[in-house]
């Protein structure tokens, strides 16, 4: 998109990751089936392997150069390197998200959604804790009719037994109803 | 505050269930073993309207789909055997063990309805120079190779008929494999292959058009669907060692659910197959309805996995013998 | 042709059918906006939820479902550069620029205007040619869905934005994600280090949702403290000077959208990308360039997955064979209303045809009613401050990831490639062909094994089929052609660094 982009802090690195990848796969996609038939499962995946070690080699070989020519210290990069590409705000925000996930399937969908949203928006936003909570409420609330209850997904239930209380909630508005 | 929001929405009427002390209490869980649209996930949406009448609460279902089926099998199976996660299934996990595919079964389950089976058969290309199986085989024999036949990956309906085919007669075809018999069976009106062992069902619209013929029935009997079209048996006996055979579909719940439970189930999906819109819906798609369960339906779950087992691991496309798990041979 | 015409207005005529088609496109938009929730999911709910309806009601909201579904995936990529739906991925690569500029009002207002053209011409060939174009369909070889697979990972080329060679890393890299799992031709396992979880691949959607929304989310934290983007919200129905520059653009798109829906094999999100590139090639001069809002790169895919769903149906109601995931469902449907849908329906059941002709067309009104109502609202959203529409991004991130599947995993690769993806774009990789690999994957894999099987492993007949079939000759010509044009701009796309 930006046609004068300036190299950023750590871009070697992960020319060189991605490198290492496409070299892993294709040592993965040689062992599906190793040079077999044209047709085996393996001929494909050695084939995108194979153009995304050259492309990967060409990245690397580029970035080199521009090394070369820049020379910068490994220090200095990895100074401007949690700067720039991990500031704290990125780092806090991943940790939230990543215990978000690691909760979901234990805890249940109700109460790890409404920690990270309470906990995040807070962080993010700093707003009053009425309107971090208010927004939170709202938002789980249309998710889960929405995907719940309408569109039948259910999702990961944890600590909250959700279908007994339905179930109970059910229960009380029919036994109202006669 | 939960209350609160569940309230709100029970009384907007969004769960209308009467109260119950015994099973079932809850909505049930039905999980699909294959994706939407499919044969599977057809049957299962036309027959659990009614059985939900019958029980009274919602069945939920959900497509699990991936690993042929096994994804779908191994989360029923880690599920509570309480009679609230029901698995909604094709033949697949029958051949599971032989396959190498995963190391369960249908003895790992409790069948609540074994819904209807599909009546394979084989069917060309309108161009190809055959017209019946005897000259199929023998245009076969005589150009070894360049008869293109579908298949649907090792396992598959397909796969299996062909093996079937191959202990009776010599067949040197090539094997061209589809993601399923719908684009197979695309794929020979378009000329790709030349023939295709499908079910009858997913055929019969093509066929009664038209666009391609039958060059085999694959059953003991003659077909309503197929008038005229005399089955294999008339010709080759010996196919009468492994039919009838076909794919089938059913229900079914984790071994070590509770009597009253499952006793429910058999009851609301036993009446829900014989609803007449069920039934007609059956035959439109040229499956034979079953509807059993209990001893009926391990006997032929038994004799199923049996025949199949050893089809394919006499055709060389099944990775352990199926003497290793004890499957006697039929 | 009188009879025609009274089938067609079977449901423009009855206020309840009218009815149903309203609200199915209407409930259409926003489940196509909404990521995770598909039309192939809403419309197998609908069969066991309007079991025992008339079939003409049944169908008349799926259609709307359909049409709306298309159509509402463009809204979440515009304005969170989150597609809603894979159909409108190539939507997100011009129109969340031009959200960004505070213009996401107008973008959403030629959105739907196109997609409305594009639908209408979809419907066109399907009333006037759909049985000619349906046996044209079925001549599509394995060969030549391969070819047709190979002109779509051309578009790499025009993907890629300052480096070419990181673009066909990721390109490569999204066509191995997508090989990943047991494969469907012999089920012997790929890429998935015996874990049972992969066997069914990486879901598409999680890639697609953690490349492009998360990544895109996790970018934004940059910007906390800056301001939200005011959104202009004037002039969002383009005029019609704009709309006639636009369309012959619009007519080439539709024409792609068309034949591409109505292959077996393939649907609207190849449509939309093949017609992206189409565009990128033909328009020498956009106000904008490609990539940073260019209006041309909203008209080519929103008219083209608009398009595709008339085409869809050519091969559905002509033969019984599903043009996409949607028909096949609708074929099931189709099944249990008692309806026996293949080559005789339009003979045992001819006002069907001419039926979904006219419930198409209705859809498509209303869709233009819709979509152009309601725009200032929904543009409010990316109004909201970062700080909480971040969070909540990330929960329908996680959510629309979980409910594809049903599975927690998808929601870890989810934001496994939304970390790739942020760092991808900060190094100045695209995400663009990671999911263009990942989408033709299995279209090139698969069709290239069943051709060359088909050819018992010789290359020489491989090839000399290729030349011999005239459509295999033709698709090859386009992919050498493409190819070689391409070329030559390699070194003057470099020179500006």
């Amino acid at each position: 998109m930006d046609q004068k982009r300036q190299r950023q802090p750590g871009e070697r690195g992960f020319g060189i990751m991605m490198l290492g990848l496409g070299l892993f796969l294709a040592w993965q996609a040689y062992g599906i089936a190793g040079f077999e038939a044209l047709s085996s499962p393996g001929a494909f995946p050695m084939a995108a392997a194979a153009a995304m070690v050259i492309a990967g080699a060409v990245v690397v070989v580029g970035d080199w150069r521009a090394a070369l020519r820049d020379r910068p210290r490994l220090a200095e990069t990895a100074r401007a390197f949690t700067a720039e590409i991990t500031p704290s705000v990125v780092v806090i925000f991943a940790g939230f998200v990543i215990g978000y996930a690691a909760l979901l399937d234990t805890l249940g969908f109700l109460p790890s959604s409404f920690l990270f949203l309470f906990a995040a928006i807070h962080f993010l936003h700093r707003g009053p804790v009425v309107l971090s909570f208010g927004v939170t409420l709202l938002a789980l609330t249309v998710i889960y009719a929405v995907f719940r209850l309408v569109f039948q997904v259910i999702l990961p239930e944890g600590i909250v037994p959700e279908r007994e209380i339905m179930a109970w909630l059910g229960g009380l508005v029919s036994g109202g109803a006669q | 505050m939960r209350h609160i929001l569940l309230g709100a929405v029970a009384a907007l009427g969004l769960t209308v269930a009467p109260a119950l002390a015994e099973y079932p209490e809850k909505d049930i869980q039905g999980v699909i073993q294959w994706g939407a649209g499919g044969s599977t996930d057809t049957v299962m949406r036309a027959v659990t309207p009614h059985a939900e009448k019958l029980l009274g609460r919602s069945v939920v279902m959900t497509n699990r789909t991936g690993g042929v089926g096994v994804i779908a099998t191994k989360f029923v199976q880690s599920q509570d055997a309480d009679g609230y996660t029901l698995l909604m299934s094709a033949e697949n996990p029958q051949i599971y063990k032989v396959m190498g595919l995963a190391d369960t079964d249908y003895s790992d389950f409790i069948p609540i309805s074994v819904l209807a089976r599909g009546v394979p058969l084989i069917v060309a290309n309108n161009d190809a120079p055959y017209n019946t199986f005897a000259e199929f085989v023998a245009y076969a024999q005589a150009n070894p190779g360049k008869v293109r036949i579908g298949s649907t990956g090792p396992g598959g309906v397909p796969s299996v008929v062909t093996a079937m085919l191959t202990t009776q007669v010599e067949l040197p075809v090539t094997a061209v494999p589809y993601d399923g018999d719908g684009p197979a069976l695309t794929a020979l009106q378009g000329g790709a292959i030349d023939v295709m062992p499908a079910v009858l069902g997913a055929a019969i619209e093509h066929v009664r058009a038209g666009r391609m013929k039958v060059l085999a029935l694959i059953d003991t009997v003659e077909n309503p669907a197929l008038p005229g079209i005399a089955p294999i048996t008339a010709e080759y006996p010996g196919f009468g060692d492994y039919l009838p055979w076909g794919p089938f579909f059913g229900v079914f719940v984790k071994k070590g659910t509770p009597e009253d439970a499952v006793a429910k189930l058999r009851a609301a999906y036993q009446a829900a197959a014989e609803e007449a819109d069920f039934k007609a819906l059956m035959d439109g798609r040229g499956f034979k309805l079953m509807n059993i369960s209990g001893a009926e339906a391990e006997a032929f779950l038994a004799k199923w996995q049996s025949v199949t087992s050893w089809l394919v691991f006499d055709a060389g496309i099944a990775k352990h013998s199926p003497e290793d798990f004890g499957i006697p041979r039929p | 042709m009188e009879q025609a015409f009274a089938y067609f207005t079977i449901a423009w005529l009855d206020p309840s059918l009218l009815l149903l088609v309203a609200a199915g496109t209407f409930a259409g938009i926003y489940i196509g906006a909404i990521p995770g929730l598909s039309v192939t999911m809403a419309v197998s709910i609908l069969i066991s939820f309007t079991f025992s309806w008339e079939v003409n009601d049944a169908l008349c909201l799926m259609v709307g479902i359909f049409m709306g579904g298309v159509y509402g995936g463009s809204r979440t990529a515009i304005l969170l550069n989150i597609p809603g739906a894979p159909s409108a991925i190539a939507t997100a690569l011009d129109g969340y620029p031009l959200a960004q500029k505070g213009e996401a009002g107008q973008a959403i207002g030629i959105a739907t205007v196109m997609s409305v053209i594009g639908g209408f011409l979809g419907i066109l060939v399907l009333a006037i040619a759909a049985p000619v174009v349906s046996d044209f369909a079925l001549t599509f070889q394995p060969r030549d869905y391969m070819l047709l697979g190979v002109l779509g990972i051309l578009l790499v080329g025009s993907l890629s934005g300052e480096s070419l060679a990181k673009g066909v890393m990721a390109g490569a890299l999204g066509m191995l994600i997508g090989a990943v799992g047991l494969d469907p031709l012999t089920a012997q396992e790929r890429f998935t280090f015996g874990i049972v979880e992969l066997w069914n691949g990486i879901s598409f959607i999680a890639v697609m949702i953690g490349l492009f929304g998360v990544s895109e989310a996790l970018a934004q934290l940059h910007h906390l403290d800056k301001a939200a983007v005011r959104q202009q919200v004037s002039k969002i129905v383009p005029s019609f000077s704009a709309i006639r520059k636009y369309l012959p653009l619009s007519l080439q798109t539709s024409g792609i959208g068309v034949i591409i829906g109505a292959l077996p094999g393939t649907g609207g999100d190849i449509a939309a990308l093949m017609a992206y590139d189409h565009a990128k090639r033909v328009v020498k001069d956009p106000e904008v360039p490609f990539g940073q809002g260019a209006k041309e790169g909203l008209v080519a895919p929103e008219t083209a997955n608009n398009a595709a769903v008339g085409g869809a149906f050519i091969p559905m109601l002509t033969l019984g064979i599903p043009g996409d995931a949607v028909t096949a469902i609708m074929i099931g449907a189709l099944y249990i209303h008692g309806l026996n849908p293949g080559p005789m329906l339009m003979i045992d059941r001819p006002e069907m045809f001419w039926f979904m002709v006219g419930n198409l067309t209705l859809a498509n009104v209303f869709l233009l009613i819709f979509g152009l109502t309601g725009i200032r609202l929904f543009t409010k959203i990316v109004e909201c401050p970062r700080g909480v529409l971040i969070p909540l991004i990330l929960l329908l991130s996680v959510v629309g990831a979980y409910a594809v599947n049903n599975s927690v995993s998808d929601v870890y690769w989810m934001l496994g490639f939304g970390v790739l993806g942020y760092f991808m774009k900060i190094y100045g990789y695209q995400v663009g062909p990671v999911i263009l690999g990942v989408i033709l994957s299995r279209l090139i894999d698969e069709n290239w094994r069943r051709a060359i099987i088909s050819e018992r492993e010789s290359l020489p007949d491989f090839f000399l089929n290729l030349i011999a079939s005239p459509l295999s000759a033709v698709l090859l010509l386009a992919v050498v052609l493409i190819f070689v044009s391409q070329t030559p701009l390699w070194p003057r796309r470099r020179s500006p660094r």
